[in-house]
């Protein structure tokens, strides 16, 4: 893991084939990490453009998942992301600090794996077992999994004083309890959707909080190490 | 009071029509929906009639949707009646209400109360909805679908798949459209939406239309002896999916859960005999069946763990394991394939729990690839999969005799060629070639070894050697010897008929006349015609007894000219018979012909130009086009058919430049075209020729003149130059002819008198050069080289001095030139003096002083012409006559004048002028013509004539 880490200088200017190789590397050791939340030692800025990288990722892959998911749907199917679903999660990132802000990305991944684990059970039931949505719908939650652990990692090397809230349970934004398959299929389009933006959004928010968190942090532990 | 009366009367009515039929409304009427059905289930009681009537409506709406009479038996049990009505419109859609009366016959009871069966467009019911929703129904079928829009919310439109669809208001809320035959929809399910005014989807449903299950081709059989695998096709795709609609298959019970897909199979433990699968899905089952004992459905499993014990170079033996004990009791029939780089093959072998074949027929030093398969040889029911390959290689072995043949580069020089042995025939690595020259005679040979890429050999047939051997060696030995024949004597090629022969598409057929000297068949070879030296040589056998064969190789290729040779094989030697030239396919020609010129002939131009190279020519020249070129057009002018004409000519053209083009064509057709131009200009040579034709014009005249001159010469000499009569001199002169050659001192060799007025009485005597008839200028004169001189005794005329004339005028144009110049008395001459004035010469001594000569009347052996006195004397006895002139001596010149009467009548400085020299003289020999005219003339044209002679311009 380390020596992956070591091997992703992001100031390295690498080819887009060396890019995916190593997004596949980090999805690789993320998803080991998943398995159960084991955080290591990371500086600050390495660990967040590990983060970095594995959203945009994701995010390019949920850009293409929803795309294969409205092609799944049948006519219409364009449509129906437009249609408004309540208890879908917010891809908003709230938040004033940033010790908060990244406390709302982790609840958000983790608030999206089990709306998309139920687009997946749905669509499990609408699709050929063979369709690549059904695929690609589950490396989404892995991905997103591994994320938010990520995430979690980085806010407790980041702001280790601080407590993380317990996950999110039957919240506000709880799965559905029953849809017959028009509402399945709208919903699922909102999930995707909603998730793509939230991903965009986190791209942006890890490239602030790289430039803000890792810089105060250096600057205090430059203060501490002179004092 | 009116009013009252006709409701009572009204009321009185009513009361007898219900007492007259006696029927009781039916009571507790009750309505069950079954909404996935789309059924409605009515029951009431009280009703003793078996008929009633039933009326439907939408209760919003008041629109009647049934109202029919129906039959409703009594539930013995229950006392009540029932009845069940299919709605074409889902129960959710709208409320209905309900409404039963008893009928019989045309008695009726009264209307029971209405019942209503609220549908889901209450308006406490707010949110929108659409019904059916997640249907599953069979391709083809109707269907209506609703919408209920949300409370407040305006209905834009209905739309199936993206298709809009016409609409239906059956309450407020409510909008309905019924489908009709609907298509088989995607795995997903067929999306029916409902949009408001906005176009915005307020909601939607889904359909999945589809087809039972219909299986096919059940078939059972065991690959263990024991158990059995049943298989079986999935027949019509459904078109649906998902736990709830899919298909699910049971076979004689048991469910097959592993049945998906394209997958279509299920085992069950024990051989039944009889199997029947069931499909079902959401829209029905399907049911198959299948019965067989257990031998006649035995598929063996595949053969494991493949082994080759043993590996020969011609054979090898394959093992293998059966997985179930039990094939040791059955009789197998097994398929072995065997597959090496050339070729495949398979072979069949039998025997009770077949597990070893011995493979025969294998080449040496080859890779094969084998695998089995097999089935029971009893009651065969179908072959086993294929085990998995096995890969072994043969051992080598020695190859087989090279195959040779003698190509004759020259008459003296040839080779001996071998064909590279393939992989079939080397049974291993060739390692080389050894190749061995034999002597008979001389009980010698010779052996030489080359490597294994070498395949032919140069030899001379003038040496000794009058056999080739060739074998060929590989690790595993050497191949038998290959034998060729030297020749002692060359067939003669040039005698050798050549024909065409044509391609037909797969090779060269060639056919010919058996040749009795053939024991061991005929040799076919053939080359390219237009290689000159290591050219590519390919051959083949015939057999004796075949008289045709088809030439066939990869290296042959179009445009190219192959010759074909026929030998006769025998033990001695080899006979060429026959010879062909063809062409794979021909080609146009790569080239123009060469060497295009022109030449014009007058008015005809011929054009000549050289064959194409045989390379170039690329199939057989069938002959040429000549065209005549005018901008990019061409004219055709001749169509040569006889290849070996290579020129023609174009006849009758005017001047002008013309532009030819000459192309070859073969079968292909035309080459690019050779070009060529001439200009037919005339003039030049026609002005040399006219030229030419004048100057031989000319030159012949000339001929013929001298010629006529030559034969005419004496007439032409008396005419002109007529016999100058021997002067008759007085007396006794006794002086010896000759001339006075005087050397003179190169101080005194001229003496120029200048004197301008000229001493007539005096006589001059003037020496002149021997050498230089010509020169009169002072560095002659002063010239140190001696010369010889003669000297003239030169009276100069006394009269003409008297007449006012400067000087007299001399004999010769440049005496005369001389004099006119120099207005001296001195004259040159160069010309021979006579024999009658070099007389007196001979014993002449110079007397510079002229005046012995004018003064005396002395001796004057010659005079100038200008000087001739104008009455000359003739006789001696006249000469001692005193002259007209200042002078009386002798003037033989003129002397026979005397005779011409008109002598007289000559001035006297026209006494001479014109006259005709002597050839030995320059004085003139002829008498003055006295006329005028004849004088001038004969003056100009002697003169003329004279210097033309004497060669002075």
């Amino acid at each position: 893991m380390s020596g992956h880490v070591k091997n992703m200088c992001p100031q390295l200017p690498i080819s887009q084939a060396a890019r995916t190789l190593l997004s596949l590397l980090l999805v690789a050791a993320i998803d080991s990490v998943s398995a159960g939340v084991v955080c290591r030692k990371q500086p600050c800025g390495s660990s967040l453009q590990i983060s970095l990288k594995l959203t945009k990722l994701i995010h390019k892959e949920s850009a293409d998942l929803l795309k294969t998911y409205k092609v799944s749907q049948g006519d219409m199917s364009e449509l129906f992301c437009q249609m408004s679903i309540n208890n879908v999660p917010d891809p908003n990132i709230s938040g004033l600090d940033p010790s908060e802000r990244m406390l709302s990305i982790y609840s958000h991944c983790k608030a999206f794996l089990p709306h998309l684990k139920r687009v997946t059970e749905q669509q499990t039931d609408l699709q050929p077992p063979s369709s690549s949505l059904l695929s690609k719908l589950s490396t989404a939650q892995n991905r997103t999994n591994g994320l938010a652990n990520q995430i979690n990692c980085i806010y407790q090397t980041l702001f280790p004083n601080l407590p993380i809230p317990p996950e999110p349970v039957d919240g506000p934004t709880s799965v559905p309890p029953s849809q017959n398959v028009f509402q399945q299929k709208v919903y699922g389009c909102v999930v995707l959707k909603r998730f793509k933006e939230f991903l965009s959004r986190v791209t942006r928010e890890l490239r602030t909080l790289k430039s803000q968190v890792c810089t105060r942090r250096t600057t205090f532990a430059d203060t501490n190490a002179l004092s | 009071m009116p009013s009252l009366f006709l409701g009572i009367l009204l009321l009185g009515l009513r009361v007898t029509e219900s007492q007259a039929s006696g029927l009781a409304p039916p009571q507790q009427v009750r309505l069950d929906a079954d909404t996935e059905a789309q059924k409605l289930l009515v029951t009431w009681e009280d009703g003793r009639a078996s008929t009633f009537d039933v009326e439907i409506l939408r209760t919003e709406l008041m629109e009647i949707v049934f109202n029919e009479t129906v039959v409703a038996t009594e539930d013995q049990s229950t006392g009540k009646h029932q009845w069940n009505w299919t709605s074409p419109v889902p129960l959710e859609c709208t409320s209905l209400s309900v409404k039963v009366r008893s009928r019989d016959g045309q008695d009726v009871s009264e209307w029971s109360s209405q019942q209503i069966l609220p549908g889901l467009d209450l308006p406490d019911n707010t949110d929108s909805q659409m019904y059916p929703e997640g249907k599953t129904v069979p391709v083809g079928s109707n269907m209506t679908f609703c919408c209920i829009v949300k409370e407040g919310q305006q209905f834009g439109s209905l739309l199936y798949k993206d298709t809009l669809v016409k609409e239906t208001m059956l309450s407020r809320r409510t909008y309905a459209t019924t489908m009709t035959n609907q298509g088989p929809s995607n795995p997903s399910g067929t999306n029916v939406v409902c949009s408001d005014e906005k176009k915005m989807i307020i909601t939607g449903a889904v359909v999945f239309v589809g087809y039972p299950p219909m299986p096919s081709d059940l078939v059972c059989e065991t690959h263990d002896l024991i158990s059995v695998d049943c298989q079986w096709s999935k027949g019509r795709e459904t078109y649906l999916f998902g736990m709830a609609r899919q298909t699910y298959y049971t076979l004689n019970g048991r469910n097959c859960s592993k049945a998906r897909d394209s997958n279509m199979r299920c085992g069950l433990e024990q051989w039944d005999g009889n199997w029947t699968l069931v499909a079902r899905n959401l829209l029905g089952e399907f049911r198959l069946t299948d019965a067989a004992e257990l031998g006649h459905r035995v598929r063996p499993v595949a053969p494991v763990n493949l082994t080759t014990p043993e590996v020969y170079s011609w054979n090898a033996s394959v093992g293998w394991l059966w997985k179930y004990n039990g094939y040791e009791r059955l009789s197998l029939i097994c398929q072995v394939q065997r597959t090496s780089h050339s070729n495949s093959s398979t072979q069949t072998y039998t025997g009770y729990g077949l597990n070893t074949v011995v493979l025969k027929d294998l080449q040496p030093d080859e890779k094969y690839n084998v695998k089995v398969r097999c089935g029971s040889q009893k009651n065969f029911w179908k072959w086993g999969e294929w085990s998995l390959p096995l890969s072994f290689q043969t051992k080598m072995d020695r190859p087989v005799a090279p195959d040779i043949w003698l190509w004759m580069d020259s008459d003296n020089l040839g080779r001996v060629l071998w064909k590279p042995l393939t992989k079939s025939e080397s049974h291993g690595q060739i390692s080389g070639y050894e190749v061995t020259l034999w002597s008979p005679e001389e009980n010698s040979q010779q052996t030489l070894t080359l490597p294994q890429s070498m395949y032919s050999l140069p030899i001379n047939v003038t040496d000794r050697w009058s056999k080739v051997t060739v074998t060929a060696r590989n690790p595993a030995g050497v191949s038998l010897p290959a034998n060729v024949v030297i020749p002692r004597h060359l067939p003669d090629a040039e005698d050798t008929t050549i024909s065409k022969v044509t391609f037909n598409g797969s090779g060269f057929p060639l056919s010919w006349v058996a040749h009795a000297n053939a024991s061991c068949g005929y040799v076919v070879d053939w080359y390219n015609t237009s290689c000159t030296h290591d050219c590519n040589v390919e051959w083949t056998r015939v057999a004796a007894d075949n008289t045709n064969t088809m030439v066939q190789s990869s290296n042959f290729f179009a445009g190219v000219r192959y010759t074909f040779s026929l030998y006769a094989c025998s033990s001695e030697s080899t006979v060429l018979l026959e010879r062909w030239h063809g062409y794979m396919q021909e080609l146009v020609p790569s080239r123009t012909v060469p060497r295009l010129s022109p030449n014009q002939e007058g008015s005809d131009v011929q054009l000549t130009w050289d064959q194409i190279p045989l390379e170039h020519q690329r199939g057989f020249i069938l002959g040429y086009t000549v065209y005549l070129t005018n901008a990019s057009h061409l004219t055709l002018l001749a169509n040569i058919t006889d290849p070996q004409l290579t020129n023609h000519t174009v006849k009758n053209l005017v001047l002008g430049s013309y532009k030819f083009t000459v192309k070859a064509y073969n079968a292909a057709g035309e080459d690019g075209g050779a070009t060529v131009s001439i200009s037919l200009d005339p003039y030049t040579y026609w002005l040399i020729m006219e030229i030419l034709v004048a100057l031989g014009t000319m030159t012949c005249l000339l001929i013929i003149i001298t010629i006529a001159c030559y034969r005419k010469r004496k007439w032409v000499k008396k005419a002109f130059y007529p016999d100058i009569p021997e002067p008759k001199l007085p007396g006794e002169w006794g002086i010896t002819q000759g001339t006075l050659d005087v050397k003179p001192s190169p101080h005194s060799m001229v003496h120029i008198v200048e004197d301008s007025v000229w001493d007539s009485s005096k006589e001059a005597l003037v020496t002149v050069p021997e050498e230089d008839e010509e020169g009169t200028g002072d560095e002659e004169a002063d010239t140190d080289e001696p010369a010889s001189l003669r000297y003239y005794n030169q009276v100069v005329e006394e009269g003409s001095s008297s007449r006012g004339r400067p000087h007299a005028s001399d004999s010769s144009a440049s005496s005369t030139g001389s004099m006119d110049s120099g207005h001296t008395d001195v004259t040159y001459t160069g010309i021979q003096t006579s024999a009658c004035s070099l007389a007196p010469m001979a014993h002449f001594q110079p007397q510079p002083d002229a005046s012995q000569c004018a003064g005396g009347g002395g001796y004057r052996p010659q005079m100038q012409s200008a000087s001739c006195p104008e009455d000359p004397q003739t006789g001696p006895e006249e000469h001692l006559q005193p002259p007209v002139g200042s002078f009386g001596g002798y003037q033989p010149q003129c002397s026979w004048k005397q005779d011409s009467p008109e002598a007289d009548g000559g001035g006297l400085d026209q006494a001479c002028l014109g006259s005709p020299t002597s050839v030995t003289s320059s004085q003139f020999l002829l008498p003055y013509d006295t006329s005028e005219e004849g004088k001038e003339h004969q003056s100009s044209a002697s003169t003329w004539f004279h210097n033309l002679l004497t060669g002075k311009p």
